[in-house]
């Protein structure tokens, strides 16, 4: 298991951007209270913007694809920093809490959850691959896209198959 | 002996554990040549299933030789090599005598744990759970094998390990669920899942006489298998295009299927967007057991008036079953886990005469040592695995 663990993967991520922007441009304004201000406007403009892109996001739960996951992933980053920095830079961090805690939360959030995304997507795959091929007596490749059918058909559309040649055990 | 146990979502690793021993008079033993790690088993790996206990031996598709039996086994001697069928079967039941193997009203000793889940007991199964008896499964050295005189089949010596061993599970459940499909020759199936399953079921409906298959995966190395050695004609890469439905009736003149076989599962991977994304949330949250986007694209695949024939494990309880789709086009759903022992003989012959090599499905071959490894292989779909045989 790599350290730190990053059991996350791609379509996990998925549904947490979904959740995410479901909730930032719905209730999530209310929740914290700050509903009719422009912290709200802030965080459903970064909610909405959020579930924009991974609809676009080259993942199992991507639709059109375009952007790859690792990039989508530095759009998260980015995201999350340009939110929590918004009310400081704006300056409303001085009409009180409630103006600058929700940002930098949600921030923190982000950026915990990248770092328990795996960026290859494969999520939790902990294995050695490398001693698996190692230890491996056959050879995938051979075996997949090499030598004739396995099956004698009997509809006459797929070519004849050898014998099922009994071996020496 | 050392063996292959569960040791919690994600986790196995190979231990030394107590030898099995004879516990009823029609038990026996077998030294273990060969097992394989069944796709069934990543449900058991990912937790989906309930009643996993850590330290359970897991494997259900193994074969060696039989090195003690009671006294109640007179169709086996010491020395014989066998194939152990999957589903413990008592051979006397009602069910059994129907033929009905994977349902044996005897072989469970939980009963009562898979009534209160599926309305009546199903049969016991090697390494499959305590709700399916918590037997000790054959990703071992040793194995006991209850009812003996009647699981096992004797193999001859001149086949590999691998031409038989999947007289096990596979090879009888990919026949099982093209026999489901009523198949007589000139048909049209499409099998979801180009899987170790999916492949003989596609190798299954040649073998029957279907003119057409098309197999259903996401993984281009498999549907090169299916292509190459099991017999499909026709391929769709739902990770290149996702709507199966209606790849399937542009392959079929918009009829659809003759029948469609479901060979995925409850951890089905294809589907978008945000069906998706709330089936994987509630399954995660253990609030569905089974993704349902194998069965449902099936269900609105298939022709009216044909068969759904599902082989794919599911384990309790799926949301947004398209039952108008169901009924209103008449189809008929056929399942179960395979009969084995009624396939054995069958299948054995179609091997010895050559009809097919089951070994072709065998892309690792590897020490019992190396499980962990080969487990996450085989889940994450790397160095194109399709099928892991272990060696103890």
């Amino acid at each position: 298991m790599p350290f730190p663990p990053r059991p996350v993967d791609s379509t996990l991520h998925g549904v947490v951007d979904y959740m995410a922007g479901a909730t930032l441009t719905t209730v999530f304004p209310r929740l914290v209270g700050v509903e009719g201000t422009r912290s709200a406007r802030q965080i459903r403009t970064a909610g909405a913007i959020h579930a924009t892109y991974s609809t676009m996001t080259d993942y199992p739960l991507g639709i059109a694809k375009l952007i790859p996951f690792k990039a989508h992933l530095a759009l998260d980053a980015i995201g999350a920093i340009a939110l929590g920095a918004t009310p400081f830079v704006t300056g409303q961090y001085k009409e009180g809490r409630r103006q600058w805690v929700p940002h930098v939360a949600l921030a923190a959030f982000e950026l915990m959850s990248l770092a328990i995304t795996d960026p290859t997507g494969d999520g939790d795959y902990h294995g050695d691959v490398e001693a698996v091929r190692q230890a491996n007596q056959e050879d995938p490749h051979r075996k997949i896209h090499e030598g004739p059918p396995a099956v004698k058909a009997t509809n006459g559309s797929a070519p004849e198959a050898v014998e099922a040649a009994p071996a020496s055990a | 002996m050392r063996a292959n146990v569960w040791s919690g979502r994600n986790e196995v690793s190979v231990e030394t554990v107590p030898d099995p021993t004879i516990l009823n008079d029609r038990d026996a033993i077998v030294k273990i040549s060969s097992t394989a790690i069944c796709g069934s088993d990543l449900h058991l790996y990912d937790g989906y299933v309930p009643t996993m206990k850590r330290g359970d031996i897991l494997g259900h598709e193994f074969m060696g030789e039989v090195v003690e039996k009671g006294k109640g086994v007179g169709n086996l001697e010491v020395g014989d090599r066998v194939v152990v069928p999957f589903p413990i079967a008592c051979g006397n039941c009602w069910s059994c005598k129907q033929g009905l193997f994977s349902v044996c009203e005897n072989s469970n000793p939980n009963s009562g744990m898979a009534e209160k889940m599926f309305g009546h007991s199903t049969a016991g199964i090697f390494g499959y759970s305590h709700l399916t008896g918590g037997y000790a499964g054959g990703q071992a050295e040793y194995a006991r094998v209850p009812f003996a005189d009647v699981g096992p089949i004797k193999v001859e010596e001149d086949f590999t390990d691998e031409q038989v061993l999947f007289l096990s599970d596979i090879f009888p459940t990919g026949w099982f669920g093209a026999d489901l499909c009523d198949i007589e020759g000139g048909e049209t199936i499409a099998v979801f899942g180009a899987g170790p399953v999916g492949q003989f079921a596609i190798a299954s409906a040649i073998l029957m006489g279907a003119e057409r298959v098309i197999a259903i995966d996401q993984y281009d190395y498999r549907l090169q298998m299916a292509l190459n050695k099991a017999g499909a004609t026709d391929v769709i890469d739902f990770s290149r295009d996702a709507d199966i439905v209606e790849q399937l009736k542009e392959l079929t003149g918009g009829r659809g299927p003759d029948a469609v076989i479901d060979a995925v599962g409850m951890e089905a991977a294809h589907g978008h967007g945000a069906v998706h994304a709330i089936e994987r949330a509630k399954q995660a949250s253990r609030s569905e057991t089974d993704r349902g986007h194998a069965l449902r694209d099936a269900i609105l695949a298939c022709r009216a008036g044909g068969i759904v024939s599902v082989i794919g494990v599911y384990g309790g309880l799926m949301d947004k079953f398209p039952t108008g789709a169901f009924m209103n086009k008449g189809l008929q759903l056929r399942t179960g886990q395979a009969h084995v022992q009624k396939y054995l003989k069958p299948l054995y012959e179609h091997i010895r005469n050559g009809d097919i090599d089951p070994s072709f499905v065998v892309t690792h071959r590897l020490d019992l040592d190396q499980a962990s490894n080969a487990y996450e292989t085989f889940k994450h779909k790397q160095d194109e695995c399709v099928k892991v045989v272990l060696k103890p």
